[in-house]
C-alpha cells in the first residue's frame, strides 16, 4: 500500500538539515529579483530565494501576497516578467519542455478533466508526459489505492466530493514521478482524515528525495512539513528561515495571551526584561517571552489581572501574524 | 503582435492533445454522432424528396443528386465549427482543460495544433458517414467519391482555423451564436449547396468567391458525380492556399490569450 509505484531508490532526507542543503549545492529553483507584472498590477515585486534538492520549501502569506503567481512561475506555466530565474539549472525561456517534464503541479483550483472518469483523468494526464500506458495504468492503480479512491475509479469527476477531487488532483500530479512537486494549498477544504492522508504522502515523497514547494494557510501544516519557508506579503518576501528559527528570531519560546480593556493595554509597562516583544489587537495583548509563566506571575504581582490569561508555546502562526499584520488584507 | 508569425510546436505533444480528445470522444460518440448528422440528413431527405418532387432538373441532375454533395460539404463545416467554437470555449473557460495541459510538457502551440487536428478528425468522420449514407441512397456516380474523406481533412482544417480564430476573440459563450447566424448559416445558404449561384446577381457570385464552403462544394460535387476537371484543381488550390496562409493565425492569437 505505502510503496510508491516508482522504482526510485529511497534517499533519506532529514528535515531542516542545513548540511544536506549545502552539500547538494545544485539548487532545484534559484530566483533572484523575480518579478511578475499583470497590466499595471505588480503581483510579485522582486523576490530572491533558493530551493535545495530534497527540501520541502514553504511559501506563506495572506491572500493576494503573490504566492500563487510565484508558484505559476516556478511551474513554468506563467513566464516571469523580469529577474534571474532557473529551475533545475535551466532557463524556462529556453528549456520549457525539459523543465515541465520533471515537475508535478497541484493547482489551487481543481482543474480535473470533467469529460473523463476518475482513472482516465490519471492515465490521460500521464500521456502528456509520455509515460508508457502500461506503467501509467499501474501507477494510477497504486495512487488511487493510496488516496483511497479505488472505488471511485469509474466515477465521473462531477460526482466526487471536494476532498476527493483534491486527492485526485494530487494523484494526478504524481503520475509522471516528478522530481519537483509544487502544491498550491494542497489541504484547503480537506477534512482532518484526508489532511493526514495528504501529509503522509508528502512525508513519504520527502523520504524518497522529491523536492516539494508548498503554499498553505495552515501554520501547523507549514511547521510540520516545511524544512524552510518564506513569508510573503504584498509581492515581497518578508522573512526566510526554518520554522523554529523564525519563532526564535521574532518571538521567543512562549506567548502570554491576555484579554484586557484596551485603556489598560496601553498603560501596561512593556519594558520588563522578560518581554521580548508584544502585539495588541483590539482587547488582546500578546507578550512574547522565553519564560511566560514567570512573566504572568510578575504581572499578577503588579496587580494586572485578567479573566483570560493563557501561557502557550509560540507558533509559526504568531510569527505570521506579527509579520503580515492581524487585519484582513482583502 | 504579428498573427502570421511562424510557430514552433512538438508533433508528439500535439498528438497527445489529440489523443485526449479521442479518449473523451469514446465516451460520447454514441450519443452525439446521430444528433450531429441528423441535421444534414433531414435536409437531404426533406428537401431531396419533398422539394425534389417539384424541381425538374438542375444541370441535368435530380434535386437530391444536386444537394447531396453540398450537404456532405456543409456537414464538414458544421462539425469543425462546433468543435472549435462552443467546445473549445468550454475547454478554455469552464473545464480549464488547457490550463491543466499547460502544467505538463505541452505548450499552447501543441494544444492549438492538437485541437485543429481533432476538429479535422471530427469533420472527416462526419464526411465519411455522410458519404456512406449518400452512397447507400445510390447517389454517388464515380469512384472519385472515395476521395471525399480526404476533403473532410482539408475542409475540416480550413473551418477549424476559422472557428479557432473566432474563439480567440470570444469573451462570452453567448457570442458563439453570432458565428453561426452571421457566418455559418449564410455560407450554408449562399455557397451553392441548394441551387447553382447562376441565378443570383453578379455581385453575389463575386462574393461567393470568398466563401470557403463554396470552394469545398465545388470540389466535392464533381468527386461524387465523376465530372472531375481543371476547375476542381483551382478550387482545391484556393482551399490549400487558405490553410497555408491562415493556420498560424489562431495559434498566435490563442498563445496571446492563454499565456498570462
Amino acid at each position: 500500500m505505502r510503496t510508491h509505484p516508482v522504482s526510485r531508490e529511497g534517499r533519506p532526507g532529514r528535515a531542516g538539515d542545513q548540511s544536506l542543503v549545502e552539500e547538494s549545492g545544485d539548487a532545484v529553483v534559484r530566483a533572484s529579483g523575480l518579478r511578475k507584472v499583470f497590466g499595471n498590477v505588480e503581483a510579485v515585486r522582486g523576490i530572491s530565494f533558493k530551493v535545495a534538492k530534497r527540501e520541502c520549501f514553504g511559501f506563506l502569506g495572506p491572500n493576494g501576497a503573490g504566492k500563487t503567481t510565484t508558484m505559476k512561475m516556478i511551474g513554468c506555466v506563467s513566464p516571469a516578467t523580469a529577474g534571474i530565474f532557473h529551475v533545475f539549472g535551466l532557463d524556462p525561456k529556453r528549456s520549457l519542455r525539459q523543465i515541465k517534464t520533471r515537475i508535478g503541479i497541484v493547482p489551487q483550483e481543481p482543474n480535473l478533466d470533467e469529460a473523463l472518469p476518475v482513472e482516465e483523468n490519471l492515465t490521460v494526464y500521464a500521456r502528456f508526459f509520455n509515460v508508457p500506458s502500461a506503467l501509467a495504468k499501474e501507477r494510477a492503480g497504486e495512487l488511487l489505492s493510496f488516496m483511497e479512491l479505488t472505488e471511485k475509479r469509474e466515477s465521473k469527476v462531477a460526482d466526487l466530493s471536494g476532498g476527493m477531487k483534491r486527492r485526485l488532483l494530487i494523484s494526478r500530479a504524481l503520475m509522471s514521478d516528478p522530481e519537483l512537486l509544487i502544491l498550491d494549498e494542497p489541504t484547503t477544504g480537506l477534512d482532518p482524515q484526508a489532511r493526514h492522508l495528504v501529509w503522509d504522502k508528502m512525508f513519504e515523497l520527502k523520504r524518497r528525495g522529491v523536492t516539494q514547494i508548498v503554499t498553505t494557510h495552515y501554520m501547523d501544516e507549514a511547521q510540520q512539513l516545511c524544512d524552510r519557508l518564506v513569508v510573503m506579503d504584498r509581492g515581497l518576501i518578508m522573512e526566510e528561515g526554518t520554522p523554529s528559527e523564525l519563532i526564535e528570531k521574532h518571538l521567543g519560546k512562549e506567548v502570554l495571551e491576555m484579554r484586557l480593556p484596551s485603556e489598560l493595554i496601553e498603560v501596561i509597562p512593556k519594558n520588563d526584561p522578560l518581554i521580548r516583544g508584544y502585539d495588541t489587537y483590539r482587547d488582546l495583548l500578546l507578550l512574547y517571552s522565553d519564560n511566560a509563566d514567570l512573566l504572568l506571575d510578575r504581572m499578577k504581582s503588579k496587580g494586572i489581572g485578567s479573566d483570560y490569561a493563557m501561557v502557550r508555546r509560540s507558533t509559526l502562526e504568531d510569527v505570521f501574524l506579527k509579520l503580515t499584520g492581524r487585519r484582513l488584507t482583502e | 503582435m504579428n498573427p502570421f508569425k511562424p510557430v514552433k510546436f512538438s508533433p508528439r505533444q500535439a498528438f497527445r492533445v489529440w489523443q485526449r480528445e479521442v479518449s473523451v470522444y469514446k465516451h460520447v460518440y454514441r450519443s452525439t454522432i446521430i444528433s450531429n448528422l441528423m441535421d444534414p440528413l433531414i435536409y437531404l431527405l426533406a428537401l431531396g424528396f419533398g422539394l425534389g418532387a417539384y424541381v425538374t432538373r438542375i444541370q441535368g441532375l435530380t434535386y437530391i443528386q444536386f444537394i447531396a454533395p453540398g450537404l456532405i460539404a456543409s456537414s464538414i463545416m458544421t462539425a469543425a465549427s462546433f468543435e472549435t467554437t462552443i467546445n473549445t470555449f468550454v475547454r478554455i473557460n469552464f473545464d480549464k482543460v488547457y490550463e491543466a495541459m499547460m502544467a505538463t510538457p505541452v505548450t499552447v502551440e501543441d494544444i492549438v495544433v492538437g485541437e485543429l487536428l481533432w476538429a479535422t478528425t471530427r469533420s472527416t468522420i462526419y464526411a465519411t458517414v455522410m458519404l456512406t449514407v449518400v452512397a447507400a441512397l445510390g447517389l454517388t456516380q464515380s469512384w472519385f467519391a472515395l476521395l471525399v474523406p480526404f476533403m473532410g481533412v482539408l475542409g475540416g482544417l480550413m473551418f477549424a482555423v476559422i472557428g479557432l480564430t473566432y474563439t480567440s476573440f470570444l469573451k462570452s459563450i453567448y457570442h458563439v451564436n453570432y458565428f453561426f447566424t452571421l457566418f455559418v448559416t449564410p455560407l450554408f445558404l449562399f455557397s451553392g449547396v441548394f441551387y447553382p449561384l447562376d441565378s443570383l446577381p453578379q455581385i453575389v457570385k463575386e462574393i461567393a468567391f470568398f466563401s470557403p464552403l463554396y470552394h469545398l462544394v465545388r470540389v466535392i460535387r464533381p468527386l461524387i458525380l465523376g465530372n472531375v476537371g481543371i476547375p476542381v484543381l483551382l478550387d482545391l488550390a484556393w482551399i490549400i492556399a487558405f490553410i497555408a496562409i491562415f493556420t498560424v493565425v489562431p495559434i498566435n492569437l490563442l498563445r496571446n490569450k492563454l499565456v498570462k
